[in-house]
């Protein structure tokens, strides 16, 4: 075992999921569900409105805890007790609407929270140039030129205030991203820009999880895909195992899809 | 993972369109120094406070002196000390509606611990060691208390304070009552009085001065004075002057030394100029003095932008285009008939100028706002002109300095006060040199229109140097009285110590807010609480913090005005809450939260107190502050509504 701790390391997935599922009371929100996360790879959560995919975020980002299965982070089996937790063990969050405090500046919101310090306790301040430095060094890593990092948040796109709470979470650490959702409420163009800063935090060796319920957006930068509906596990698949067309059907649950096929050519046809 | 046609399909698009994240920098236009100046909350309230200073040295007597200085700077500490406070809470996203009630609880609290109960100053009763120590602990404990509240029941901070208002108000009369037998509580210099009784004053005298120490202005004569205050005033001028051209203006590769010498001439005639004036006092003098400040005015400009700046190669031609042509128009005309309006109504009609609603108060407000809307309309041809034709931004500049001279001109002649004779109409020639010297410089040189960091960095030092060497120069006037103001038998001026307290207090907030996590906290949690509870920010534990700091305040205001008054009325503070937050609110503190500025709430405060001192000082019945002041706020929060909206649109 120990021989092959250098080589299993890569091979260790970065998180691993084994028949997890969840129950409020006597509702079974997720049952089943099984998945990895390797680093520098993009696993997508797909499902349907209702499908579970909140509650599987809520587990994997320390809100809710597990009522069964297993939950591995980097091969030890834990389980978080809140949202800090996670962070402290690399685990972050992004969440659509949580994201970003519009009203403040683009290096303050990049730093909320974990602000540089200058001067001796107690009497300390924020180092100013550091921050507004590397706030705007990491969104130039990310492939966005913000110049003033003074600008308020609220004056940024959607996609860049997005990329901006990317950014954050790759500088402070995190090895995994869970990403809830973050093309939603984006037109095609901003979607595009989003889906490039998922891929290049990937490439920057980061663990990705990118929920959504848009197969258009996950197929191309997914490695994994996890399909959820009704709080049961569809099927989790690498990428040479399945194709886009087979994803919207799983997603939709398949045969309910082809009986709303029949229903509304019915439909139309009478 | 790039074989994919939809993530192609739309990265191309978004490489096609301008508006493609990586080239992000090109669609940000350059925003001018004026433009980033309105992104400042506080920019709407500096800019108000000017005017309504102006409008009430212009329509009063004591605006303008020391004196009128120091009863507003009285008025606005202890509303200032609040309302800076408050402006932390509201930037937080929260109320405190007790925060009034509670200066006077606190004071209260004071003057209870170091009462003797128990007969005639016999020696009960706490030292204000004690004592001051114990009302602040409740102070904290309110704070405490509100935070608390509003953070466990989730309920508005408006209800939950408003209980705590009620609570402190019912308190104050209930306490006072039974204990006293009085709706007031006194008094504090008791301690002083009966210090041979009680074994000394029990700390009075050190907090005596602490609190309520004073500055006699008329007991500093300081010879050295006018000297100071000229130097450090030209001085600062001439940085801020500096800053806007570094601002504005694109500099040289290369330096033009040729540039040196107009500018140290033009310097030095400042100088001259200002000494002369000061030595005479005949109307020839007068001129010659204000003839060389207005040259020296336009040497040194000349010589600064000659000396630094690059020349601008196309200055576009003379047109006639009727998009300005109409404002133009418009302003002459209105120009016209402000001196119509003057020259019509009575001139010798001895009614006080000063009351309005006299012929002369008609007079002169038609005739002001005429002439002030003339000037308005004929800067905007001139800024409209200029989009297309520098020539024609210039030579409409000209027009309209050569307006304010003629108006000068017009305002010597038909005025019988002293004040606009003389002040008025040499503070109107220094704006026409001023306008001038803009529209050769302007025209001379080329405007910057690409980022310069250092440049901008340079400028901004500059002009933080140039506005504290004008206040010191404007204070040391304040401060100090020279043997011939004696003489002449001014009256007497004091200054409190508690306008220290209000620059300390809004100085160290106004740090706190900018550059302490804490601060960037109170900016999160009243913008995004959710955001900024799951990035990790202690939510709850910021908001009790900051009502604690409104405590505070009220602990200090308490204080203070229990050493200046001696004794609190139970209904004292009662129902200023709202004052305060009228305060943060026309210093441009957003009601939402998330958005605002202490340093806007200090300034706030000073109008109020302005208007508060003004308007009896103009002789008006004081009860017309409440209109003047529900007016203020109307247009306070459009103004700085506008303001915002305009400039982060322009961002």
């Amino acid at each position: 075992m120990s021989e092959s701790i250098s080589e299993s390391r890569s091979e260790t997935p970065l998180l691993e999921l084994d028949n997890i599922g969840k129950y409020y009371g006597n509702i079974i929100a997720l049952t089943g569900v099984t998945t990895e996360v390797r680093a520098g790879e993009v696993t997508c959560v797909l499902g349907d409105n209702g499908a579970g995919k909140s509650t599987f975020i809520k587990i994997l980002a320390g809100v809710h805890q597990h009522d069964e299965g297993t939950f591995k982070l980097e091969g030890d089996e834990v389980s978080f007790d809140s949202p800090r937790d996670a962070l402290n063990r690399g685990i972050a969050a992004v969440y659509q609407d949580l994201a970003m405090v519009p009203l403040m500046s683009v290096w303050r919101n990049f730093f909320l929270g974990a602000e540089p310090r200058k001067g001796v306790w107690p009497l300390t301040w924020i180092d100013k140039g550091t921050a507004k430095r590397t706030a705007k060094e990491e969104m130039a890593k990310m492939g966005i030129d913000i110049r003033d990092t003074e600008q308020p948040v609220g004056t940024l796109s959607g996609g860049e205030r997005q990329s901006v709470a990317i950014a954050r979470a790759v500088y402070f650490g995190a090895k995994v991203l869970i990403l809830d959702e973050p093309t939603s409420a984006l037109g095609v163009k901003q979607s595009g820009v989003v889906l490039r800063y998922i891929v290049e935090a990937a490439k920057r060796g980061l663990g990705v999880i990118f929920i959504t319920h848009n197969p258009a957006h996950a197929y191309p930068v997914g490695d994994r895909f996890l399909i959820l509906n009704r709080g049961h596990s569809m099927g989790n698949f690498a990428k040479d195992e399945v194709s886009q067309s087979e994803l919207t059907q799983l997603m939709a649950g398949g045969a309910e899809l082809e009986q709303l096929q029949h229903e509304l050519a019915a439909a139309t046809g009478g | 993972m790039s074989d994919v046609s939809t993530v192609d399909a739309s990265e191309q698009e978004a490489r096609q369109s301008p508006s493609a994240v990586a080239d992000g920098d090109e669609r940000l236009a350059y925003r001018g120094v004026f433009t980033r100046l309105l992104v400042r909350p506080e920019i709407g309230a500096t800019i108000a406070a000017m005017a309504i200073w102006v409008f009430f040295w212009a329509v009063s007597v004591p605006f303008g002196l020391a004196s009128g200085a120091a009863s507003v700077l009285d008025v606005a500490s202890t509303l200032g000390i609040m309302a800076v406070a408050v402006s932390m809470l509201m930037i937080g996203g929260e109320f405190d509606l007790s925060s009034g009630a509670a200066t006077g609880a606190l004071g209260m609290i004071t003057l209870l611990l170091v009462r003797d109960f128990t007969g005639e100053m016999g020696g009960a009763g706490f030292s204000l060691w004690i004592a001051l120590p114990i009302s602040f602990a409740f102070a904290i404990g309110l704070g405490w208390f509100n935070g608390t509240m509003v953070n466990r029941t989730s309920l508005p901070s408006f209800i939950v304070t408003l209980a705590s208002f009620f609570i402190l108000k019912g308190a104050k009369l209930g306490f006072s009552k039974l204990l006293v037998d009085q709706i007031q509580v006194g008094k504090m210099d008791d301690l002083a009085l009966n210090a041979d009784t009680r074994g000394g004053d029990k700390g009075y005298a050190f907090f005596q001065r602490l609190f309520a120490g004073e500055w006699v202005r008329n007991e500093h004569v300081w010879s050295g004075r006018d000297l100071l205050y000229t130097v450090a005033t030209l001085a600062g001028i001439c940085l801020i002057v500096l800053a806007v051209y570094e601002f504005r203006f694109a500099r040289r590769q290369q330096m033009n030394a040729g540039g040196v010498i107009p500018f140290i001439l033009g310097l030095a005639g400042l100088v001259a100029g200002q000494l002369y004036l000061h030595n005479t006092d005949d109307t020839t003098g007068n001129w010659i003095g204000s003839a060389i400040i207005a040259f020296s005015i336009l040497l040194t400009g000349f010589g600064l932008a000659l000396w630094r700046y690059e020349p601008l190669a196309d200055r576009g031609s003379f047109n006639l285009d009727p998009s300005w042509l109409k404002w133009f128009g418009a302003g002459v005309a209105a120009l016209v008939l402000s001196v119509i309006a003057a020259r019509a109504l009575d001139a010798d009609n001895s009614d006080n100028i000063y009351l309005l609603f006299t012929e002369q108060g008609i007079r002169a407000i038609l005739f002001i706002s005429l002439a002030a809307a003339g000037a308005v309309m004929l800067l905007m041809a001139a800024n409209i002109a200029g989009r297309s034709s520098q020539l024609m931004r210039s030579a409409l500049l000209f027009d309209a300095a050569v307006a304010t001279a003629l108006m000068a001109f017009f305002i010597r002649s038909q005025s019988a006060s002293p004040k606009f004779r003389s002040e008025v109409f040499s503070v109107m020639l220094v704006i026409a040199a001023v306008m001038v010297t803009w529209a050769a410089v302007t025209y001379i040189f080329r405007e910057r229109r690409e980022p310069d960091a250092q440049a901008d960095a340079f400028a901004q030092r500059v002009l933080l140097v140039g506005m504290l060497s004008v206040i010191v120069g404007v204070g040391t006037r304040l401060l100090f009285t020279v043997q011939n103001e004696i003489d002449n038998g001014i009256s007497r001026t004091v200054f409190s110590v508690r306008t220290l307290w209000f620059i300390l207090f809004a100085a160290v907030c106004t740090w706190v807010l900018g550059r302490t996590p804490f601060g960037s906290w109170v900016f999160a949690v009243g913008g995004n609480k959710d955001a900024a509870r799951q990035i990790g920010v202690p939510a709850g534990r910021t908001k009790t913090q900051l009502f604690m700091l409104v405590s505070v305040a009220a602990w200090l205001v308490g204080t203070l005005l229990a050493f200046r008054l001696n004794t609190i009325q139970a209904s004292t503070g009662d129902g200023e809450e709202f004052e305060y937050i009228i305060a943060a609110v026309v210093g441009g503190t957003a009601l939402t939260g998330g958005y605002g500025s202490t340093l806007g709430a200090a300034i706030g405060a000073v109008i109020m107190a302005m208007s508060f001192q003004g308007i009896p000082a103009s002789r008006w019945n004081s009860d017309w502050r409440f209109v003047f002041l529900g007016v203020i706020l109307l247009v306070a929060v459009i103004a700085n509504n506008f303001i915002r909206s305009k400039a982060e649109a322009s961002r």
